[in-house]
């Protein structure tokens, strides 16, 4: 009996400690999200040596906010906007730096998170419609849509739905009152209900890679509802002091990744069905050998 | 006056295992021949396996005969469509097989409403069907099978296939399930009630008691084949080794 | 937020979603049972073709309920996001269960009643609508209840393909981690499904047939 106790004592302790070695890396549940999470996993990997758990795909933000904020997961890349409006709970502000200044603040205060450097593009929600209907109605602005919704359907995933900076804020500041109340459907689902005509808006991602090809076009945010959302990973306090290289490691994504970068990585894995390691591996090949 | 049943070299083969025609199955019944005349009821007797319920099957088109003829009140049996030459055929087996869904009265009176006679005529004929098979209408008719005793299901089976008056009766040892009291009781009443029908009756069993004492022609049945046919009297008196091992074991 | 209060503040939506999911579930089933009984009526009749339908049906029930939906949504017609494909998801479903209950509770009517049947001169039809179907009732509808709550509980994922149903509040409480919400879909729906049972338990108890 004490032999057995003793082995299964050392056995907990060493999985304890590979376990406190380990960067755990979450992402949320639509594409973008898991392939900078794997371009982040990655660089780890190379850089520090480090071995990487993925948790890839869990629920949403506020899945993974409450996995890290618990320790379960130790990284994951968020947008600030989103924290800025739904975690924080704040008005929507236009001001990149401000926002940006205001969750490294309090996400640090509040979570013990610190806030990395930016990737460098803006992942805005885009409010998308077929572009035969953009160009029959005339539509190019979300303003423009207040027209039309009488007689439209709206089709959101179900964050969109319920979030604060989502559909409820959107409609009220833009006016927009459809006929009934919105669909909802699994966020991957949104941009096939909008190509076979079964829902006539969404709101997909501004680098999303399926609005180009899906003949789809994204409607100008002009009355500034939304906020930048800036993507960052954003990682525990304890596990950057445990591990000298990791900030180092992350700060080396910064600003690399444009706009246009992110449309064409994310074409890459959505509309080339490219594997989303290689599609990852490739880029650090390119931008950081 | 048509008969009300008439046999002629009757036969049924087993479909054959062989790919090539009907020609190889087993024989169960081979040149069976008899008739039944009205207030006739001839007994088919035999062992297990000797052809006599397959027979009684070929009359009603449960089983299709292979060869011979079957004339029911006239008509060729293969010339009519199948459930209306049923329906003039009275039929009982050993289980009864009541429709334990329904009344008593609603069993006897299956036939005629299939038939499409008006209700107050089925309810008169069940009612009197009831009491003819010793049933008092007033207590048995709206009881339920499951409600009955072994030996007043079979009365009841007996009131059913005689509904719509048919002219011929088939029975499949229907107090073989019985225990023997109940049997012995329902046989004499049976016999009684035989004189009374007019009708022609073709009655299967193994007992050659309860044969020697219901039948006005016995017919032996032997491997298919029909070894005697006669009075009961002349069956105690044959000489045919059949006849005599089944005189031995009465 | 306590549940009775959102029930409260939200009563018409909640109303909308009860109906939306009863919808799904009475189609699927109504459906379901419109084509299985009379399959499992043609399984008795043809005991040759018993094996590959039951398979076929056996499949159907085997794949995840995610997955089913997965695969019917790029199909044509019958496909799509929305209430089509989840209705035939559950149709699908439904099937199992319905045929394979109707073929044993025809089968399982007392062979001496059927021979008794075809003796007195009934009709493969009438045999059919009055003996076996009336003495089989009640097995069918214990496949019925079957389908039915088995359904009741898969049409909550359908909200995923758009279906609508209880399941909206599920998947919205799960992508914001609200109890409230996932408990307001949850409780009604697995309400549904014990009333549906209750209640078709009764009628199965009602028509089952004692053997004679």
């Amino acid at each position: 009996m004490e032999g057995g106790a003793g082995a299964l004592a050392a056995a907990l302790l060493l999985t304890g400690c590979a376990h406190r070695d380990r960067i755990v890396v979450g992402s949320k549940n639509f594409t973008e999200s898991d392939l900078l999470g794997e371009i982040v996993a990655q660089q780890i990997e190379r850089r520090t040596g480090l071995p990487v758990a993925r948790r890839f795909h869990l629920g949403g933000t506020f899945v993974c906010h409450q996995a890290i904020t618990a320790g379960q997961i130790d990284l994951y890349v968020e947008y600030t906007g989103t924290a800025y409006t739904a975690v924080l709970k704040h008005a929507a502000v236009a001001d990149r730096d401000s926002v940006y200044r205001a969750v490294a603040r309090d996400y640090a205060q509040r979570f013990g998170l610190v806030w990395g450097e930016p990737f460098g593009f803006n992942n805005t929600f885009a409010i998308t419609v077929r572009q035969r209907d953009a160009t029959r109605y005339g539509l190019r602005r979300v303003s423009d849509l207040a027209r039309v919704a009488p007689r439209w359907k709206a089709g959101f995933g179900y964050e969109f739905l319920e979030r604060a900076d989502g559909f409820r804020g959107l409609a009220s500041v833009y006016g927009l009152r459809f006929a009934s109340p919105p669909t909802a459907m699994d966020l991957g689902l949104t941009y096939r209900a909008l190509a076979e005509g079964k829902v006539d808006v969404i709101a997909g991602n501004s680098t999303d890679g399926q609005i180009e090809a899906l003949d789809l076009v994204a409607l100008e945010d002009d009355r500034h509802y939304f906020p930048p959302y800036e993507a960052a990973p954003v990682t525990r306090q304890a596990t950057l002091a445990r591990h000298e290289g990791l900030a180092a490691a992350l700060d080396q994504l910064a600003r690399r990744i444009s706009d246009a970068e992110m449309r064409r990585l994310n074409a890459l894995a959505d509309v080339e069905h490219q594997d989303i390691a290689t599609v990852a591996r490739d880029w650090l090949r390119s931008n950081l050998p | 006056m048509t008969q009300p049943l008439e046999v002629e070299d009757l036969g049924y083969r087993l479909p054959g295992t062989g790919r090539q025609g009907t020609g190889n199955g087993t024989v169960l019944v081979q040149d069976v021949s008899f008739t039944v005349g009205a207030g006739e009821t001839v007994v088919l007797l035999g062992r297990s396996g000797s052809g006599k319920t397959t027979t009684l099957k070929l009359i009603n088109r449960l089983l299709e005969p292979t060869s011979g003829e079957v004339r029911v009140a006239g008509a060729r049996a293969a010339d009519l469509p199948v459930t209306r030459l049923r329906r003039r055929i009275g039929y009982v087996i050993q289980e009864v097989g009541l429709f334990p869904h329904l009344t008593v009265e609603r069993n006897v009176g299956l036939v005629p409403q299939l038939d499409g006679w008006p209700p107050e005529r089925i309810a008169a004929r069940v009612r009197d069907l009831l009491r003819l098979v010793g049933l008092d209408p007033d207590r048995f008719a709206r009881r339920y099978p499951h409600e009955l005793s072994g030996g007043q299901r079979q009365r009841v089976g007996v009131a059913r296939a005689l509904a719509a008056d048919p002219p011929l009766l088939l029975l499949d040892e229907p107090f073989g399930a019985l225990d023997p009291i109940t049997r012995v009781e329902l046989q004499h009443e049976f016999a009684a009630l035989e004189g009374r029908l007019g009708k022609g009756m073709v009655f299967v069993t193994h007992d050659v008691r309860e044969g020697l004492l219901l039948g006005t022609r016995i017919g032996l049945m032997l491997q298919g084949r029909l070894v005697f046919l006669g009075t009961p009297q002349e069956f105690r008196e044959s000489e045919h080794p059949e006849c005599k091992k089944f005189m031995e074991a009465a | 937020m306590s549940l009775w209060h959102f029930y409260s503040r939200n009563s018409q939506e909640v109303l909308g979603l009860v109906g939306q999911h009863l919808y799904l579930v009475a189609i699927s089933t109504g459906t379901a049972i419109v084509i299985g009984v009379p399959l499992g009526v043609l399984l008795t009749r043809r005991p040759a073709w018993r094996g590959p339908v039951l398979g076929v049906a056996n499949v159907f029930q085997t794949v995840p309920s995610l997955a089913l939906f997965g695969f019917l949504i790029p199909l044509p017609l019958i496909g799509g996001i929305g209430a089509t494909t989840a209705i035939v998801a559950l149709v699908l479903y439904a099937l199992l269960p319905i045929i394979r209950n109707t073929y044993t509770g025809i089968t399982g009517v007392d062979s001496a009643v059927r021979e008794a049947g075809r003796g007195m001169g009934m009709t493969d039809w009438q045999l059919l609508t009055q003996v076996e179907l009336p003495l089989g009732l009640g097995v069918i509808l214990a496949g019925v209840r079957v389908a039915t709550v088995v359904s009741v509980g898969t049409a909550t994922i359908a909200a995923a393909i758009g279906a609508g149903g209880l399941g909206v509040y599920i998947f919205r409480g799960v992508a914001v981690v609200d109890d409230t919400l996932i408990l307001a879909g949850a409780l009604p729906a697995a309400l549904m499904a014990l009333a549906a049972d209750g209640l078709l338990g009764v009628a199965e108890r009602r028509f089952a047939w004692r053997a004679e």
